[in-house]
C-alpha cells in the first residue's frame, strides 16, 4: 500500500487564533493513524513550521547537496511549498518562512529526477516516473537550485512518494488562478517598537505625509479614486496639481488609456516635477474643456514640459520575457553554452542590453529633471510597467533619500505596488500570457547601480536578492495582486462600502485588520535578524547623505522661456511639439500610436554624440550633488552573478563587500572591548560607528 | 563650509574658443558661444568659465620641458593643438609638441592645472602628456579626413597626427596651425625615432645611466631578490626547502656555457657538471621552484632538432635518456613532462588575440566607441584574449594539481624555455606559494622566472623595432592572468591591481634595465662593453625601485590594505599583523554564518578567513588530502548525479576525460568548495563568467568609461577608513594598560577626503573630469541671449563662494 499512495497527509489544525504560532509544534500534528515506524522522525519540529491551512502531502529523508555543507534532513512537500528541513533545525517562531529552504510551488521552474545515469524531467502528473529517484533537482524560477539526494540510494519508497507529490502539487497549483496568499497573523509582534514602517500608501495620510516630505507644494492628494471608480489599477489616492479640481481630474482621466491620467511621481526640490501617465485614449472625443483639463494636468503649472515616450528605445514586454527565459537557460548549471562562448551567449540573451537601455534612459531623464530643472511626463500606454521602472530609477539616481533602505522600500511601494504594476501577471504566477519580469529587470538595474556606486546605497546586494526572491513567495499580498483594488479587497480594507460614501472619510478602516495586514516589507517573516542585518550595506557612506547637501537650498534655475513650450524627448533628442494633446486640430503624430515618431536614421545612437536639440535658454546647469550618473557601457554592465548563477556548482565569490562587513564586525567588537574597559569613551566614537547590534535594534 | 572645495589652483587653465580658431570642414562647431566647464575638484560644482580670445597671451607663456639626465631634445613644433576627448564636445589645447630621444611630449598651456594636489598619483618620470618612444604603438596621419598609417619617408605631411600608445592611450594632434617646416620636422622625427630599427647601444637606457651616475644605488628597503648571485639562488632553495635534492651551480659564470642562461642556476644534485655544457644548456632540467611536499617544478629547453644528422640525434637521445634516468631515480618523484610547444598556446595565437583585443580600447573618437559598444561581448569574445587567459590559468591549475595532489615533479618543456615556460611556471608559483603574492616575493618571482629565465623582453616588446613578428605580449598576458587572481581573491595579495597596471606601463620606460634586455648575458655584456669605454660601471636602474617613479604617498596605492600578513608561528607575538582577530572569534563566526543561506555563507566565510586565524595550514599535509572525506566525494558510487551534472561542464573545460582529468576536476572542485585560505594554495575560477576584462588597465583612458563617484575606488576608500578606525581602536586597546593616549594612525593614502572618486581611480585623475552626461548645449539656435547665460554662470560661481 505504500507503493501507490501519495504519502500520508497530515492535516494541520489551523491555528490562526494561536498567538504563539509554530511554537507548539507537536500539538498541531494530528497523526492520522497507520504511520510507518520511520515517520516517527517527522515529529514536532518538522511540522512546527507549518502555516495555517498548510497540509503536508509527502515527505522523505534526504541529504541536501550542491552547497557546502551537505545537510541531512527531510524533504517535505505541502500544498503550498516544497521545503527542505535540515535535521535539528528549528523554524524560528518569528520567521515562519525560510528564505533558504522553502520553494514556493509557483517558483518551481523545472523538476528533475535522477537515478543512476538516467535523468528525467518531470512535467505533468500524468507522466509516470519509472524509477525510484536517487536524487531530485528542483530548479527555481528565481535561479535557485535545490538538490536533494535520498537516503539509501533511492531505494526508499518515500522518495518516490515525495517526488510524485511535488509533481502533483505543482500541477494543481498552476491551475489555481487566484492565490489565496498565506493568511499570516503576526499578533505576537510588538509593532510599537519597530522602526518607522514602510508607508503602504493605502491611506490618504500616507500620501499627504509623502507629499510633504517631497516638498511638493503645488500638489495635493486627490481622493477621487477612493472607490476605484476612476480606475481599479490606480491607487485610491494620488497627487494632482493643487489648482485642479476633482471634477477636472475626472474629466481629464477619462481620455487616458485605462483612466490613468497624469499624476505626480516625484517633485524635485529645484522646482521640476516628474509625472507619469498612460497613453492618450485616442478613440475618445474630448471637448474643449476636457482638453484644457488634460493640458493643465500635464503642464502642472510649468512653462516647459518634456513628454517622454517611455517605451521608446526600451524593450517590449515580450522582449523582456524572452530575454529572461534565455538568461535562465544560460544560467542553468548544465547550460549548453561552452565556456569560451559564454560571453556571446550572454550577449545573445539581450538581458544586459535591456538593463543598459533602461539605465541610459533613466540617466537622461534624471539629468533633464535635476540638472535642467524641467518637468518630465513619462507616458506609456499602460502606465503600469516601464513608467514605474523609469520613474523609480530616476528617483534612485537623483534622490539620496531613495537610496536608503526605508526610502527604497517606500519607492517600490509607491511606484510599483501602489501604482498598480500587475505583479501577478508579469511574474507569471497566473500562467497568463503576458508574463514579463519587468520588476526583476528593475532590480537588476538597481543592482548595477549598487555595483557602480557601492558607497551610495544604504541597502546591500543581499537586500536586492531578498526582494528578488520575495517576488514569488506567496506569503504577503504585496506581489500577489495585479491592482491595488484587488489587493485592498483581499486585505479587507474596505469591507463595508458604505463607509466610503462618506466624503470626509479618511480613517483607516478597522484599524485591527490593517495592522494585521502584512506586506513584503515585513522581512522578519522570512529572514532572521542576522540576515536582516545583512540588508545594510556596510560600505554605505552616510557622508554622502542628503543632510549635508540639502538640495533644497539650491536656487531654481528655471528661467521662463517662451510660454508653454512642449517638447518630446525621443530617441535621445528633443523635438518641439505644437501641442500636448493629440486631438486638437488634426490627428497629430502623437495619436498614431504610442511610438510616435519613425526611428530617425541616426548612425550612432549614442546620446553622447548626438545633439539633444536642447533649447539654449535651459542653460548649462551644474550637476546637482547627489545625482548619480550611471555607466551604461558594455564593460560596465555586469551580470548579477550572486543572483543568476546561484544554481551553478561553482560558488560565487564576492568582491570586497564581505570584507567590509568583516571589518565592520571587527570594529564593533573592538568598540565593545573598549567600552568594557574604559567607562568613558569619547562620544565621537559612538556616533560614528554603526554597531550591528544597534542596527539590529533599530530594525526590529 | 567646506572651504577647500572652492580653492582655486594658482594658475587657472587657459582654454580656447575653438570655433574661432578652426573653420575647417572636420570641425563642425556650433555657433553658440563655446563654453567649457571643467570641474576643478571632483564632486564639486566649482565651475570655471574661461573664454580666451587673446592668442598673444598664449605664445608668451613659457612652458618648460622637463628633461631627464641625458635626455636630448631632437625636434619640436609649436602651436600644435591637442584634442581633448570629452564626449561630444571636442576641445583643444594649444601647445608645443616635442620629440626627445626619450619621449614625445606635449607641452600644453594648461599644464599648470595638473600641478595642483589632485594628481597625487603622478608618475615622476612620465607626465600625462608624455609618450616614451617605446610606448608608441601606431602612428596615423589624417589627410583630407582619411586616416592612414604613417611609416617611412613621407611625401605629404598630415594635418592631424594620431598616436596610439601601447598603454592604450590615444593622442590626437592637429598640425594645421603649425608652420610647415616644423610639421615636416616633427612628423618625420617622430616617425623615425619611434619606428626605425634601433641598435641596442642607442637605447636611452644607456645615455640615462651614463648621465645619472650619481643616482642613489638601490633603495636599501627594496628587498627584491635579483637572482644575480649564487647566494640568491641558495636562499631561494633554502626558502622552498629544495636544497636537499637540488643544487645551485656557478658553471655558467661569465656565460662560458651558454649565453641564454643566467650566470647561476639550480639543477638536480646528481647531474654531472659536464652534462650542463654539452648542448649549451639545452636538455638540462632547470629547477624553478619546490613545493612544500618536495615536488619540484622544472623547466627545460628542448634540444635543437637536427633531423639530417642521425648520429647527433642518437647522441641527443642517449643524453636525454641519461638525464631522465637521473631525475627519475629516487629520491626524485616521478616526472611528468609538460610540453608547452605542442597542445598549448602558440605565440602566434597570443599575438593575434592581443592585437584584436587592444583595438577594442584604442578608440579614436566616441562615435567609434559607441558603435562597438553594442556588440561589446561578442567582440570581446571574438578577440579570444580572455579565452587565452583562461587556458593559461587552466594549464597552471593542471600543473598545480600534479604537484600538490599527485606528488609528481613537473618538467616544462619549450623550445627556449623562455616564453610560455616563464608564464606557466610563475603562474603556478603565484598560485601555490604565498610568498609570491607579497610585493617583494612577486618582484623576486619576476626577476627569477622572467629576467633570469631569459625572456626576451627586447624582442617581445619590440623595443628595438626590429621585427614586428617577434612582438608578443607574453609578459602582459602573465600580468593579466595575475590580475584575474587578484580580482578574484583580493585579500590574498599584498599588491593591488594598480601595482600591476603601473608595472605593465613600466615595460615601456627605458630608464629601467629590467625590461630592456633579452637575457642577463646581454645586460652584463653591454654593461661590460660600455664599462671599457667609460671606465665607470653603468648604474642601471631596476624597475623595482618604485621611488624613481612614484612619491611615497603614491606608492601607498600599490599596496593592498586588505592584505593580512601570514601569521607568525609564534602566536604570542602578533605585532607583525595588521589587525588581529579577537580571541574566540572562530566560534562566534561559525555560529553566525550558519544562519545564512549557504551561498551567502561561502562569501562570508571566505572573508572570515581574512582573519589571521586560519583554519588550514600553509598547505595541505599529504596525508590529509588523501583521507579527507571531500576527496572521496566524487568517487562515491551513488553519486552519479554530480558526475552527470558536472560532466558536461567540465568536459568542456577539459578536453579529454581520462583519469588524469578526472583528478583535475576533482581537485578544482574540491578546492573551490572549501573556504579559501589566503595564505595557502590559491586557485582561480576559470568558468566563462569569471574571466574578466582588466578594466583599470584597458579602460582607463576612455572618458566614457568613467563612473564618477563609483566603482571599487569608493569601496576601497570606505575600507581604508574602516581599517584606520580598527587600527586606531586597537592602538587604544593596546595602550590602555600603560595609560598612554592613543596615537592617531596616519591618514592612509590619497583617498581620504576626496569626496567622489572615479571608478578608474587613480588613473582617472589624470584625465580631465568628464562633464558628460550633462546635456550638451549646442545645436540649438539660441532663444535666450548670451548675456543671460553668462549672468547665470556668474550667479553660480558666486554661490560657490558663499
Amino acid at each position: 500500500m505504500w507503493w501507490g499512495g501519495r504519502g500520508q497527509s497530515f492535516n494541520i489544525a489551523p491555528q490562526k487564533e494561536e498567538p504563539e504560532m509554530g511554537h507548539s509544534g507537536p500539538k498541531c500534528v494530528q497523526r492520522t493513524g497507520m504511520l510507518e515506524p520511520r515517520s516517527q522522525q517527522l515529529d514536532g519540529h518538522v511540522a512546527s513550521g507549518c502555516l495555517p491551512g498548510e497540509q503536508i502531502l509527502a515527505w522523505a529523508p534526504g541529504v541536501r547537496k550542491g552547497l557546502e555543507p551537505e545537510l541531512p534532513g527531510t524533504l517535505i512537500c505541502t500544498n503550498l511549498r516544497v521545503t527542505f528541513q535540515p535535521c535539528g533545525w528549528q523554524r524560528s517562531q518569528e520567521t515562519p518562512l525560510s528564505s533558504e529552504y522553502d520553494f514556493a510551488l509557483v517558483n518551481i521552474g523545472r523538476l528533475e529526477a535522477v537515478s543512476g545515469l538516467s535523468r528525467v524531467q518531470l512535467l505533468r502528473p500524468g507522466s509516470p516516473l519509472k524509477f525510484i529517484p536517487e536524487e531530485i533537482l528542483i530548479h527555481g524560477r528565481d535561479f535557485r537550485l535545490l538538490r536533494v539526494a535520498f537516503e539509501a540510494g533511492g531505494l526508499e519508497p518515500q522518495a518516490f512518494q515525495v517526488t510524485m507529490a511535488i509533481v502533483q502539487a505543482r500541477a494543481q497549483n498552476s491551475q489555481v488562478q487566484q492565490y489565496a496568499g498565506i493568511p499570516l497573523s503576526k499578533a505576537g509582534q510588538n509593532t510599537g517598537s519597530r522602526k518607522p514602517p514602510v508607508p503602504l500608501l493605502e491611506t490618504s495620510e500616507d500620501w499627504e505625509a509623502e507629499r510633504k516630505k517631497q516638498g511638493a507644494r503645488g500638489w495635493r492628494v486627490s481622493t477621487i479614486n477612493e472607490r476605484f471608480d476612476i480606475a481599479t489599477s490606480l491607487p485610491r489616492y494620488f497627487w494632482v496639481p493643487k489648482r485642479t479640481l476633482d471634477s477636472e481630474v475626472r474629466r481629464a482621466f477619462g481620455h487616458f488609456h485605462q483612466g490613468r491620467g497624469p499624476r505626480l511621481s516625484w517633485h524635485h526640490p529645484g522646482g521640476s516635477d516628474l509625472l507619469r501617465c498612460g497613453g492618450f485614449y485616442t478613440a475618445s472625443d474630448p471637448n474643449k474643456e476636457d482638453i484644457r483639463a488634460v493640458e493643465s494636468m500635464l503642464q502642472a503649472g510649468h512653462s516647459d514640459v518634456v513628454l517622454v515616450d517611455t517605451v521608446d528605445e526600451l524593450p517590449s514586454l515580450a522582449d523582456v520575457q524572452l530575454a529572461h527565459l534565455r538568461l535562465r537557460a544560460l544560467c542553468l548549471p548544465d547550460s549548453p553554452a561552452a565556456e569560451e562562448k559564454w560571453l556571446s551567449a550572454l550577449e545573445g540573451t539581450r538581458w544586459l542590453d535591456y538593463v543598459r537601455s533602461c539605465l541610459r534612459k533613466a540617466s537622461d531623464i534624471s539629468v533633464l529633471v535635476t540638472s535642467r530643472v524641467r518637468s518630465v511626463v513619462l507616458q506609456e500606454r499602460g502606465d503600469r510597467d516601464f513608467n514605474g521602472l523609469l520613474s523609480s530609477l530616476v528617483q534612485l539616481l537623483s534622490v539620496p533619500e531613495a537610496r536608503t533602505l526605508l526610502g527604497f522600500q517606500s519607492l517600490v511601494q509607491r511606484e510599483w505596488v501602489a501604482a498598480g504594476h500587475p505583479f501577478l501577471t508579469r511574474l507569471g504566477v497566473t500562467g497568463a500570457s503576458e508574463e514579463a519580469p519587468v520588476f526583476l529587470l528593475f532590480l537588476d538595474c538597481v543592482w548595477q547601480l549598487l555595483q557602480q556606486f557601492p558607497a551610495e546605497f544604504e541597502f546591500s546586494e543581499f537586500f536586492l536578492l531578498a526582494l528578488h526572491d520575495s517576488a514569488r513567495v506567496p506569503d504577503t499580498l504585496t506581489f500577489l495582486r495585479d491592482t491595488p483594488w484587488e489587493r485592498g479587497k483581499q486585505g479587507g480594507q474596505f469591507n463595508s462600502y458604505t463607509q466610503i460614501y462618506n466624503p470626509g472619510y479618511c480613517q483607516p478602516p478597522a484599524g485591527n485588520s490593517v495592522n494585521s495586514q502584512l506586506s513584503v516589507w515585513d522581512w522578519d517573516l522570512r529572514y532572521n535578524s542576522e540576515q536582516i542585518l545583512q540588508f545594510h550595506n556596510p560600505g554605505y557612506d552616510p557622508e554622502h547623505c542628503p543632510d549635508s547637501w540639502l538640495p533644497r537650498q539650491q536656487p531654481s534655475f528655471m528661467v521662463p522661456g517662451p510660454p508653454s513650450s512642449v517638447w518630446l524627448f525621443s530617441r535621445g533628442a528633443l523635438t518641439p511639439l505644437n501641442q500636448l494633446c493629440p486631438w486638437r486640430d488634426n490627428p497629430s503624430l502623437l495619436a498614431v500610436s504610442s511610438r510616435w515618431l519613425p526611428r530617425a536614421a541616426i548612425s550612432s545612437e549614442s546620446l553622447a554624440d548626438q545633439e539633444w536639440g536642447l533649447p539654449s535658454h535651459w542653460g548649462a546647469c551644474p550637476l546637482p550633488p547627489g545625482l548619480l550618473l550611471p555607466g551604461y557601457l558594455g564593460p560596465q554592465i555586469r551580470l548579477w552573478r550572486r543572483c543568476y548563477l546561484r544554481g551553478r556548482p561553482e560558488v560565487q565569490k564576492g568582491l570586497s563587500a564581505p570584507t567590509i562587513s568583516g571589518l565592520q564586525d571587527e570594529l564593533s567588537h573592538l568598540q565593545e572591548l573598549l567600552r568594557k574597559w574604559t567607562p568613558r569613551i569619547s562620544p565621537e566614537d559612538h556616533s560614528k560607528k554603526r554597531d550591528p547590534n544597534t542596527i539590529l535594534s533599530q530594525s526590529r | 563650509m567646506r572651504a577647500w572645495l572652492w580653492d582655486r589652483p594658482p594658475h587657472t587653465p587657459v582654454l580656447f574658443k575653438i570655433s574661432d580658431l578652426l573653420a575647417g570642414p572636420i570641425f563642425a562647431f556650433p555657433e553658440v558661444p563655446w563654453v567649457d566647464h571643467t570641474f576643478e575638484k571632483m564632486g564639486t560644482l566649482n565651475m570655471n568659465l574661461e573664454i580666451h580670445t587673446n592668442e598673444k597671451e598664449v605664445t608668451e607663456k613659457e612652458v618648460t620641458l622637463h628633461l631627464l639626465p641625458g635626455e636630448q631634445l631632437l625636434c619640436e613644433a609649436s602651436t600644435v593643438l591637442k584634442y581633448v576627448q570629452e564626449d561630444s564636445c571636442q576641445r583643444g589645447i594649444y601647445g608645443k609638441l616635442v620629440c626627445t630621444d626619450f619621449k614625445i611630449a606635449f607641452l600644453g598651456d594648461d599644464d599648470s592645472a595638473l600641478d595642483n594636489d589632485e594628481t597625487q598619483f603622478k608618475n615622476k618620470v612620465i607626465g600625462e602628456n608624455d609618450i616614451t618612444l617605446h610606448c608608441v604603438d601606431q602612428i596615423y596621419g589624417v589627410f583630407d579626413e582619411k586616416k592612414k598609417t604613417l611609416f617611412g619617408q613621407l611625401k605629404k605631411y598630415p594635418e592631424k597626427l594620431i598616436i596610439h600608445c601601447k598603454d592604450l592611450r590615444v593622442f590626437h594632434f592637429c598640425l594645421r596651425y603649425t608652420k610647415e617646416e616644423e610639421v615636416k620636422r616633427i612628423v618625420s622625427g617622430i616617425i623615425h625615432h619611434t619606428q626605425a630599427p634601433k641598435l641596442l647601444k642607442r637605447l636611452f637606457l644607456f645615455s640615462y645611466a651614463a648621465a645619472a651616475q650619481n643616482h642613489a644605488a638601490t633603495d636599501p628597503r627594496n628587498h627584491t631578490v635579483m637572482f644575480d648571485t649564487l647566494k640568491d639562488w641558495c636562499w631561494e632553495l633554502e626558502r622552498t626547502k629544495g636544497s636537499v635534492k637540488y643544487k645551485a651551480v656557478s658553471v655558467n659564470e661569465g656565460y662560458k656555457v651558454c649565453e641564454r642562461l643566467p650566470a647561476y642556476f639550480v639543477v638536480p644534485t646528481p647531474l654531472p657538471e659536464e652534462d650542463l655544457s654539452r648542448f649549451q644548456g639545452h636538455g638540462i632540467p632547470l629547477w624553478c621552484w619546490s613545493c612544500h611536499n618536495g615536488c619540484a617544478l622544472l623547466k627545460m629547453s628542448a634540444l635543437p632538432k637536427k633531423e639530417q644528422d642521425d648520429g647527433l640525434s642518437q647522441m641527443q637521445k642517449s643524453f636525454l635518456d641519461g638525464i631522465y634516468k637521473t631525475i627519475h631515480r629516487p629520491p626524485y618523484e616521478i616526472v611528468k613532462t609538460e610540453d608547452l610547444s605542442s597542445n598549448f598556446l602558440s605565440l602566434q595565437d597570443i599575438q593575434t588575440a592581443y592585437s584584436k583585443f587592444k583595438q577594442l580600447f584604442l578608440i579614436d573618437n566616441s562615435t567609434e566607441f559607441w558603435d562597438t559598444d553594442i556588440k561589446w561581448f561578442s567582440l570581446l569574445e571574438s578577440s579570444s584574449w580572455l579565452d587565452i587567459i583562461r587556458r593559461c590559468l587552466k594549464k597552471a591549475i593542471e600543473i598545480t594539481e600534479c604537484l600538490e595532489a599527485q606528488n609528481v615533479n613537473v618538467l616544462l618543456l619549450e623550445e627556449n624555455a623562455s616564453d610560455l615556460c616563464c608564464l606557466v611556471s610563475s603562474l603556478v608559483q603565484v598560485m601555490m606559494d604565498p610568498h609570491c603574492r607579497t610585493r617583494i616575493g612577486f618582484q623576486s618571482l619576476v626577476q627569477k622566472e622572467w629576467i633570469m629565465g631569459g625572456h626576451s623582453f627586447l624582442d617581445r616588446c619590440n623595443h628595438l623595432r626590429q621585427s614586428d613578428k617577434e612582438e608578443v605580449p607574453v609578459f602582459l598576458l602573465f600580468l593579466d592572468c595575475v590580475w584575474q587572481l587578484v580580482h578574484q581573491h583580493p585579500p590574498a595579495f599584498d599588491f593591488t591591481e594598480t601595482y600591476l597596471t603601473v608595472l605593465s606601463d613600466s615595460l615601456y620606460i627605458p630608464i629601467f634595465s629590467t625590461f630592456f634586455f633579452n637575457s642577463p648575458h646581454q645586460k652584463d655584456n653591454v654593461g661590460r662593453e660600455s664599462q671599457d669605454t667609460q671606465s665607470k660601471p653603468l648604474n642601471l636602474l631596476t624597475v623595482w625601485d618604485w621611488s624613481v617613479q612614484f612619491e611615497p604617498k603614491a606608492q601607498m596605492l600599490l599596496k593592498n590594505p586588505l592584505y593580512v600578513e601570514k601569521p607568525k608561528l609564534d602566536k604570542g607575538q602578533r605585532k607583525g599583523m595588521r589587525f588581529k582577530g579577537p580571541q574566540g572569534r572562530g566560534g562566534r563566526f561559525s555560529s553566525w554564518f550558519s544562519l545564512f543561506p549557504a551561498s551567502w555563507t561561502r562569501t562570508a566565510l571566505s572573508s572570515g578567513t581574512a582573519w589571521p586565524e586560519h583554519q588550514r595550514q600553509l598547505s595541505l599535509p599529504l596525508t590529509q588530502s588523501k583521507s579527507s572525506p571531500k576527496r572521496g566525494f566524487f568517487r562515491e558510487e551513488t553519486d552519479h548525479l554530480i558526475k552527470n551534472l558536472l560532466g558536461k561542464r567540465i568536459s568542456k573545460l577539459i578536453n579529454s576525460s581520462d583519469e588524469l582529468h578526472d583528478n583535475l576536476r576533482e581537485f578544482y572542485d574540491s578546492w573551490h568548495s572549501k573556504p579559501t585560505d589566503y595564505h595557502g594554495l590559491l586557485l582561480p575560477h576559470i568558468e566563462g563568467p569569471e574571466i574578466k576584462v582588466w578594466a583599470q588597465r584597458y579602460l582607463r583612458w576612455i572618458p566614457e568609461a568613467q563612473i564618477l563617484g563609483g566603482g571599487r575606488a569608493a569601496t576601497v576608500s570606505k575600507l581604508l577608513e574602516m581599517m584606520e578606525e580598527v587600527e586606531r581602536l586597537q592602538e587604544k586597546i593596546d595602550a590602555r594598560p600603560h595609560g598612554q593616549g592613543a596615537l592617531l594612525a596616519e591618514a592612509p593614502l590619497l583617498l581620504r577626503g576626496s569626496a567622489r572618486l572615479s571608478a578608474l581611480f587613480p588613473f582617472a585623475l589624470l584625465q580631465r573630469h568628464p562633464s558628460k552626461p550633462v546635456l550638451p548645449t549646442s545645436g540649438w539656435k539660441a532663444l535666450g541671449d548670451e548675456e543671460d547665460l553668462a549672468k547665470r554662470e556668474d550667479e553660480f560661481v558666486d554661490l560657490g563662494d558663499v
